[in-house]
């Protein structure tokens, strides 16, 4: 017997069955919908215990905050998590995807996967789509081996750093790095490190805003710090702008009754 | 400087003194301000064909940013009849597919004999009328009569072919009262200029014209003619999205021109609602 | 392709040779909100000048005061704001000086225009709106597209901006949509047009990336002109 519904199970991978005519639309002078960008300051360090991944929290879509309290820390592995920016969609489904293939590693091996895997399976990933999937990441993590930031671009190329940033705000982010970092911080002193250099990008790069998110991951432990401070507070609006009761006018009224009609009849069940 | 005589460059723009005196910003000023002196003189753009590359701007503007939009759009329309010229408009300005306003005056009043509708770019329209009515002011001054709708219309046909291939954008209605009667002229930017009787321009000026035709003749009374101008602007904006807000209906009359109603097309709606149910009861 | 008024190239094509689009304009962010009653107008505009996802100062003035009773709100291009709001200044004290008297503000509004105009064929790339107190006393807006159609109106927002707050202000001040009668709506006091105006500025710069750092807020009356300034979010 042939398995209808299985011959119609759609191939896995992506879908390009609209190519053709979305490139004729654009053509013809058809403004695609707007993607959301992450815009983004991102960052990783590395400290005396482990690494230190931080983020904003502002989503945007061209000029317009479309999150303002959004998660650009992803989770990969136990020990492993990544910071995504460009377009949303993209960022967030390659991290799934490579955390799910992390899994299914670290099953077949049993053994705790390493950063290094996590780095060459992104960042061969985008590479085979060639730029299109406009990812950029910010990978750390802490293996057998000690601790790791990876920075990938949507390109596939990688780098191995000490302290990484990327987004928008990455020279922001960057400059605070350069004048302040150093080998085998402590964790308050990397924190505090961290948190200024997306505040540094929070404030001074138009595409990032909002909060502060932190991650930091030691030998053996986790802390996944979300909100870890409000940078900005929302001001105070001075008038109350509820509606008062028949604001609304009413065009059409029309009353019915409702009537429920129910009637109940025994099927006897087969016990046969 | 004997060496910038010898190179031949002791006359170019960069080689002039930088230290400037009154004499210069007055120059400067002038020069920024032409048209307050004399309207005709616009600044030249620092690129040919402005038309073009004007659209060039515009055409990047999902990459820059940089969008300039004019308010455009609307529903306009004018006939002549047996009691004189009936001007109907609407009142919305879009820029792009932003509604920019919901009260704008699309006629526009330029002496008690003379209205001009407005259609296509906004400023243009209301700066070119003006300069119309300083026109027609002088010839009247000049000349000790007033000026005829044909005359008018033809000074603003000059303009607009003066200017032509420039990027202005114009579609506007001329009606009058002068010696030979009720006078209405279709004027646009391309520089056409043609008389007749009924009249629709803008966006919504098919779904007008739908109706105008249907209720015109030359001899309607003038409350019906009125009364049809207004339905054909409302029936306007409410196929076209870029018309709408407060439909405006003008008279001319010999004795010049009078304005006869201003309403929200959103009121007009229901009272064409409720007459449509009322014939529907009626009916029954 | 275009060039700007002097030879860059010869005019053959030469291979090879790609000449950089004309791009003249920038666009620099900020929004402007005005609001009108019977006897006052106020003004206001947020301090912040972008470019791209940079910001070029937190603390910039968009408002330019014209006369004791009218003031000029400018955002866009910042390069056309500034010369068009010099040439204005100028013009402005010429006439004071010719007929030994300030120009009233339905006069400013019309030159406004004509001053727009001119640059017809290249505009000036700004969002403009002036405010101020006209012949009869009474609070007045004007509003301009960018080639200098202008339109009386008692309330108006423009800027980066403004296709957020005018909606609300159509509500709010408008009473568009509002289904109550006259004496249960609040009535337009000086006190709500400056809440209403720095409550619409803290919603933008909730949402809009180019609005933030502060609002200056000018209050304009027969008396003179008042200024207020209030912190906005600085991200």
């Amino acid at each position: 017997m042939d398995l209808d519904i299985a011959r119609d199970l759609p191939r896995p991978g992506f879908n390009f069955d609209n190519c053709k005519r979305n490139a004729t639309l654009l053509k013809g002078g058809f403004k695609p919908p707007t993607t959301t960008k992450t815009g983004t300051t991102i960052v990783g360090i590395i400290f005396k215990d482990g690494v230190i991944l931080g983020a904003d929290t502002r989503a945007t879509e061209g000029p317009i905050v479309s999150d303002k309290n959004c998660a650009k820390i992803h989770y990969l592995a136990k020990n492993i998590y990544c910071c995504g920016a460009g377009t949303a969609a993209d960022t967030e489904m390659t991290t799934d995807l490579i955390s799910s293939q992390l899994e299914l590693h670290r099953l077949g091996t049993e053994r705790e996967v390493r950063v290094v895997a996590a780095n060459v399976m992104l960042k061969q990933m985008l590479f085979r789509y060639q730029g299109h999937i406009s990812a950029a990441l910010v990978l750390g993590g802490v293996d057998k081996t000690g601790p790791h930031i990876y920075s990938i671009h949507p390109h596939g190329s990688a780098d191995k750093l000490p302290y990484a940033t990327m987004g928008s705000g990455s020279l922001a982010a960057m400059s605070v790095f350069e004048s302040r970092w150093r080998p085998d911080m402590s964790e308050e002193e990397g924190k505090k490190l961290v948190r200024d250099a997306i505040a540094s990008g929070v404030f001074n790069d138009l595409g990032s805003g909002s909060n502060i998110d932190l991650c930091v991951i030691r030998k053996g432990s986790v802390e996944y710090l979300r909100n870890y401070e409000l940078a900005n507070k929302k001001g105070e609006r001075k008038l109350d702008y509820r509606f008062k009761k028949g604001a609304t006018p009413v065009l059409h009224t029309s009353v019915r009754d409702l009537i429920v009609n129910e009637s109940v009849t025994v099927v006897p069940m087969e016990t046969s | 400087m004997a060496l910038a005589e010898i190179c031949k460059i002791s006359n170019a723009p960069y080689m002039r003194r930088t230290a400037w005196d009154l004499s210069d910003v007055e120059e400067d000023l002038k020069a920024h301000t032409s048209n307050l002196a004399n309207p005709y003189t616009l600044a030249a753009p620092p690129f040919e064909n402005p038309m073009h590359n004007l659209n060039l701007i515009q055409a990047n503007a999902d990459k820059t940013g940089i969008k300039i939009d004019f308010d455009h759009g609307t529903t306009t329309l004018g006939f002549k009849y047996k009691g004189g010229v009936i001007l109907a408009v609407d009142s919305r300005a879009t820029g792009g597919q932003y509604i920019g306003s919901q009260t704008m005056k699309k006629i526009v009043e330029i002496n008690q004999f003379l209205l001009g509708t407005l259609a296509g770019g906004a400023a243009d329209c209301v700066y070119w009328d003006r300069v119309l009515s300083k026109e027609c002011r002088l010839h009247e001054l000049r000349n000790k009569e007033r000026i005829s709708v044909a005359a008018a219309s033809k000074i603003m046909a000059n303009i607009a072919h003066e200017y032509k291939g420039m990027g202005l954008s114009m579609g506007m209605m001329l009606a009058g009262y002068d010696k030979r009667g009720p006078g209405l002229y279709y004027v646009d930017s391309e520089g056409s200029r043609t008389p007749g009787n009924l009249f629709s321009v803008g966006s919504g000026s098919l779904f007008a014209y739908g109706v105008l035709d249907s209720g015109y003749h030359w001899d309607l009374e003038d409350d019906v003619a009125q009364e049809l101008g207004r339905r054909a602007i409302y029936h306007a904006t409410f196929r076209d999205a870029y018309s709408g807000g407060i439909i405006r209906v003008y008279h001319m009359t010999p004795t010049g021109w009078i304005k006869i109603s201003e309403t929200d097309c959103m009121e007009l709606h229901y009272k064409y609602e409720e007459q449509k149910a009322q014939a529907a009861a009626a009916a029954q | 392709m275009s060039n700007l008024g002097f030879q860059q190239f010869p005019e053959y094509q030469v291979p090879g040779v790609q000449q950089a689009d004309f791009s003249p304009y920038e666009s620099n962010g900020g929004s402007i909100v005005a609001i009108a009653g019977d006897d006052f107008v106020v003004i206001a505009a947020d301090t912040r000048l972008s470019s791209g996802y940079n910001i070029h100062s937190r603390d910039q003035s968009k408002l330019f005061k014209l006369s004791d009773q009218t003031v000029l709100g400018s955002t866009g291009c910042w390069a056309d704001t500034l010369s068009l709001t010099g040439l204005l200044k100028v013009r402005m004290q010429g006439y004071e000086h010719t007929h030994l008297r300030t120009m009233a503000t339905d006069a400013v509004a019309q030159m406004l225009s004509i001053t727009m105009y001119n640059r017809r064929f290249f505009p000036y790339y700004v969002s403009n709106i002036l405010a101020g107190i006209d012949k009869d006393g009474k609070g007045v807006v004007y509003s301009y597209d960018p080639i200098g159609h202008c339109e009386r109106a008692f309330y108006r927002a423009g800027g980066t901006a403004g296709t957020l707050l005018q909606p609300v202000l159509d509500n709010q001040i408008g009473h568009k949509n509002i289904n109550l009668s006259s004496s249960e709506l609040p009535k337009l006091t000086i006190e709500r047009a400056v809440a209403i105006a720095s409550d619409t500025f803290i919603s933008a710069a909730e949402r809009d990336i180019y609005t933030g750092d502060s609002v200056l807020i000018n209050i304009i009356t027969k008396d003179g002109i008042e200024e207020k300034k209030l912190q906005l979010r600085l991200d």
